[in-house]
């Protein structure tokens, strides 16, 4: 009996870890809808650097954070890095109206569940706004990086 | 036979236990949190919530930042529970509104300021006591009950409670 319980909980801790990318973990394979009606997935990126941005139209600190990944999205080249924001809205509309309001033309994703979205799990996402960047091999190398780190971390 | 009726006494006394006791809880509370971050943006909040085993389920408003959770039947929670779990999470209770069985509010620790309570058999109220309102509310509320002793006392187990239905 307490050989099971042990080991129930062993398998509750591990899969509490890894239902989190942690630096230097591969990114995962998830297909979501696009504000193009297509279905993208974020693998599928690989060969650049990927910058991850989970976000939502209600969050005020994310509609800030997107003013700069526009800035960031004009300034360096998308052959270098591809910047995809995923929305955890529930409700697509607000969410397309986020996006036309904030100019952002850069890849745009949604997982319409809030924090229960299958997204926002895998990657452990308990804050909005959160960053993720991946390098070309599709491995993480920051959580919540800068701008400016985001420039330096590619330019290397 | 006399065995059955000490059983019949017993579940009788047990069902007795509970019924008494589902009269006097809450059944809903709405959280209004507050913080220097976007509190909605967090998801703190909602899993301190939710790790309370008498809660069967949290809801969001994104429009006013507002927790709604639902508690289970048979619980013996207090504001207090809230609080302090908004707290752990790293916010604030701006506001607290508790829907519960109306005789939860004729007990100790409760205590009313203002009107009398409607006569249905839910109650609404308010908690309005420091930690359960904002900085700006507190301030004007403790003003107007000023000649309350208790509300200035400030003890954290009792709860000054406003009507609302």
């Amino acid at each position: 009996m307490r050989i099971i319980v042990c080991l129930l909980f062993l398998i509750a801790n591990i899969s509490i870890t890894t239902a989190q990318v942690k630096v230097g973990d591969m990114i995962p394979s998830i297909p979501l809808q696009s504000n193009g009606n297509s279905e993208v997935n974020i693998s599928s990126f690989k060969g650049k650097y990927i910058l991850i941005d989970f976000w939502a139209s209600w969050c005020g600190p994310c509609r800030l954070g997107n003013k700069k990944l526009v800035k960031l999205h004009n300034e360096v080249s998308s052959s270098k890095i591809e910047i995809i924001g995923i929305s955890i809205d529930t409700d697509a509309n607000k969410w397309l109206k986020a996006i036309e309001r904030d100019k952002i033309k850069f890849t745009q994703l949604i997982d319409p569940k809030g924090f229960e979205a299958n997204a926002a799990l895998l990657f452990g996402v308990d804050e909005l706004p959160a960053k993720y960047l991946f390098n070309p091999e599709g491995i993480l190398i920051a959580k919540n990086p800068t701008e400016e780190e985001i420039i330096k971390l590619i330019k290397d | 036979m006399k065995r059955i009726n000490k059983v019949y006494v017993m579940l009788a006394l047990m069902i007795l236990m509970f019924t008494m006791k589902s009269n006097a809880q809450i059944v809903k509370a709405e959280i209004r949190a507050t913080g220097l971050t976007c509190s909605m943006c967090s998801n703190a909040i909602n899993k301190q919530l939710k790790a309370l085993p008498e809660v069967i389920s949290v809801e969001t408003d994104l429009n006013t930042n507002t927790f709604t959770v639902t508690l289970k039947e048979v619980n013996e929670l207090n504001p207090k529970v809230f609080k302090e779990k908004v707290e752990k999470a790293g916010f604030f209770i701006g506001s607290l509104v508790v829907t519960a069985k109306s005789e939860t509010i004729t007990k100790s620790p409760y205590i009313l300021v203002g009107k009398n309570s409607g006569t249905g058999s839910e109650v609404q109220f308010q908690v309005v006591d420091k930690g359960y309102v904002t900085d700006k509310e507190f301030k004007k509320v403790s003003k107007s009950y000023k000649d309350i002793a208790t509300y200035l006392a400030d003890n954290e187990d009792d709860f000054h409670i406003k009507i609302l239905n």
